[in-house]
This record gives structure tokens, C-alpha cells and sequence, in this order.
């Protein structure tokens, strides 16, 4: 029981980067914070499938990113027949209207929003997460040589949005 | 990798000694590379300062309680998270009205005065309460109040928790006085001998949490405290 307990408070603490990460990903904050929400669930009910020893951050980090492209692939069906999500952030409880963001916090966000799936994912990896190449190479399953080129383009297509002022 | 992967691997400290030393030579050498390491490392720089603050914010509550779908109705982490609440929670004051007659009653000596008072509105310390509150430190207990914490709160005022037989409570000074910010009845059956830090009442333990800005003081800190009157 003690080890369950443990799961959960580790999990517990993890939250704030994992909405983190769900906020990187999806393009509005309901999105996230529904991502957030099914990660907990699936976490839950597949811990027996997390071995303790091993990053549990990981570990989540994967389960939610593998969500988010199920979300993304049934979102993108939808869209053939919906009309496209608007773009950027949303209004309402998103904690980015919170934090009093700077135009430069919101462009580059935006801007971020914009990249294709596979490129936005590995830079919130990195440069958000703080992840290392190998450790987001393992967690997505990819080469690290993919990885690294995923970097480049995305990093370079951000600097590239954000540049035009 | 080629070159420009390297470049980045390089910027985000993943290269070998060896490559990474090749790589600063040739950034050296070159303004333009060095130009883009500049613009790189401050659009990572906006990146964090981005994303960050989302998880600097509280966890909604939904969220929070969803990895303990079984957990008590008072989850003590979620009530730190929602510090901000404006005043005292209705349940707060509902169990300081209930409390008070139990307190007034138990703690006062025939013809004494009650050891707190109503104005405004608001509820004071008074008498033994104020007196325990003004002069007594958590390492000396002495006389039928008893204090547990004190710490500061979000406006920086001093606050204190106290006990007595009955009824445990927090305080917190404004303008000079002790205001009761929650007081609550002992359950019943409590041993006399009360323990604040293991029998704090669960209620009184998340006003607290709620409460607190920052750590509780330690017995130096106490004492400095009420030298400086409590300031």
C-alpha cells in the first residue's frame, strides 16, 4: 500500500509539468487540460505497467504524448467536415492570460502552436521539458538522428515566426 | 549529424568533449554562428519563460483530485493551492460561531471576561486568549492556552494557532490586535493533554495550510517575533 501511496503523490507532483507539456502540445487550454485529465486516468490505471526504479516522469511524459496523437488523429478526421480551430490561444481560464504575458511570450507561443506535431512535440521535450536527445529518442521511440533533425527544423521554422515582426 | 545538427547539439550541451570543442572553434571563428547561437539560445530563453508559468499555477482542482479519485474531502495540498481565497471559507466561520459558546464556556472562570470578542463584524482576541497570544511562546506552554504555530500570512502579518481544552483556533494581528481568523471545537473525548502538533484539528490544520506564506517560525524566530511585538 505504501508503494501505491507513493505512485500517487509522485504523480501528484508531477502535474504541473505534465499541464506543462499538455499546454505545449494541444492549441488551447480546454485541450490540455483534458489531456492532462485522460494522462492521470490512463497513468491510473496502468501503473502496474510503470516499474518502480525507472523515471515515472518518463514514463507519463510518454502515455500523454501518445494521447495527444490519438486525440490529434481523430481530430484531424473531424476536421475534413469542421471548420479549422482557430489558431493561437484562447480566452477564459487559460493561465496564459493570466501571467500577464509579454507580446514576445505570446508570439512565440503562437508561433509555436503553428509547427507540424512531430516538431512541436520534440521541442517541448527539450527546451520546455529540459529532456535530454536520448531520453526523448527512448520516450518517443524515434533514432536519436530523427530527433536531432526534428530539432533543427522546428527551432529554425520558430526563429523564423518569431523573427518576422 | 551533420553540421547544423551538431551546431544545436552543441548549443544544448549534448555533444562530446572532443566535437564540442571542434564546434567552439568553429563558432569562434565565424559571427554569423555565433549571431545564431545568440538568437537561439534567447528563443529557448522565451520558450521557458513561456511555457513556465503554466507550471508555476495552481493545478485546477478537477485535476488534482483526479490521481486521488478516494481522497478525503479536506486534501490539505489542494487548500495551500487555493491560498488566494479571499476571506475565510463560510465553513470557517460557521464552526467559529458553534465553537464560541463551547470555548467561552469552558475557558471562562465565572465573572471573567470572554477571551474573545465580537466588533465590526469581526472576531478578537481577548483577555487569557489575547494574553496567551501576546506573551506566550510554543516552547514555554503555560496556562490553559496553549500556542501551536506561528508564521506569516500572505499580507506578511504574524499569525499564531492556538489550543485550549475545547477549541483550537488561528489569529492573526491587525492593526495591532489579534484577530481570530477560525476557531474550532475540540472533537469530543480529546485527551486534555492536546498536542498541537499531532491533534491539530483537521479543519484549524487547513486554515493554516491555507493561511501560511512561507515556513513556520522556529523558536528563535518566535521570540524575535514578540520582542518586536508581534510586527
Amino acid at each position: 500500500m505504501d508503494q501505491s501511496s507513493s505512485f500517487e503523490e509522485q504523480l501528484t507532483a508531477l502535474l504541473p509539468r505534465l499541464r506543462r507539456f499538455a499546454h505545449a502540445l494541444s492549441r488551447n487550454s480546454a485541450d490540455a487540460d483534458d489531456l492532462t485529465q485522460a494522462t492521470i486516468e490512463r497513468a491510473l490505471r496502468s501503473r502496474d505497467q510503470w516499474r518502480p526504479g525507472t523515471r515515472l516522469d518518463s514514463w507519463a511524459y510518454r502515455i500523454m504524448r501518445n494521447l495527444w496523437i490519438d486525440l490529434a488523429r481523430s481530430r484531424s478526421r473531424k476536421s475534413v467536415h469542421e471548420a479549422p480551430e482557430e489558431e493561437g490561444l484562447s480566452v477564459g481560464e487559460d493561465p496564459r492570460e493570466a501571467m500577464d504575458a509579454s507580446v514576445d511570450l505570446k508570439r512565440v507561443m503562437a508561433a509555436m502552436s503553428r509547427l507540424p506535431d512531430e516538431q512541436r512535440e520534440v521541442l517541448a521535450l527539450i527546451l520546455v521539458e529540459g529532456f535530454g536527445y536520448r531520453e526523448v529518442s527512448e520516450m518517443l521511440g524515434l533514432p536519436m538522428g530523427t530527433v536531432s533533425s526534428r530539432l533543427v527544423r522546428g527551432r529554425t521554422a520558430l526563429l523564423a515566426m518569431v523573427g518576422e515582426a | 549529424m551533420n553540421d547544423n545538427e551538431k551546431f544545436f547539439a552543441w548549443l544544448d550541451g549534448e555533444l562530446g568533449p572532443a566535437e564540442a570543442a571542434e564546434m567552439e572553434a568553429k563558432i569562434a571563428a565565424d559571427p554569423q554562428l555565433q549571431r545564431l547561437a545568440e538568437q537561439h539560445r534567447a528563443l529557448g530563453a522565451q520558450l521557458k519563460g513561456a511555457f513556465d508559468p503554466i507550471a508555476d499555477a495552481p493545478v485546477p482542482q478537477h485535476l488534482a483530485a483526479a490521481v486521488r479519485p478516494s481522497a478525503e474531502v479536506i486534501d490539505f495540498a489542494a487548500a495551500k493551492r487555493a491560498r488566494s481565497m479571499p476571506s475565510l471559507p463560510q465553513w470557517a466561520a460557521m464552526a467559529a460561531t458553534l465553537a464560541l459558546g463551547i470555548f467561552v464556556g469552558t475557558m471562562v472562570p465565572q465573572r471573567a471576561v470572554s477571551p474573545v470578542e465580537a466588533q465590526g463584524g469581526k472576531l478578537y482576541a481577548a483577555a487569557s486568549l489575547d494574553q496567551a497570544l501576546d506573551t506566550q511562546l510554543a516552547s514555554a506552554p503555560a496556562g490553559s492556552v496553549r500556542i501551536g504555530l506561528t508564521f506569516r500570512d500572505q499580507a506578511g502579518e504574524i499569525c499564531r494557532s492556538f489550543a485550549a481544552e475545547s477549541a483550537s483556533g488561528l489569529a492573526c494581528r491587525k492593526d495591532g490586535r489579534w484577530q481570530v481568523k477560525g476557531l474550532f471545537a475540540a472533537p469530543e473525548g480529546q485527551s486534555s493533554d492536546y498536542r498541537m502538533a499531532a491533534g491539530m484539528d483537521p479543519n484549524l490544520a487547513a486554515l493554516v495550510d491555507s493561511t501560511m506564506a512561507g515556513e513556520p517560525f522556529g523558536a528563535v524566530e518566535e521570540k524575535e517575533a514578540k520582542a518586536r511585538g508581534w510586527k
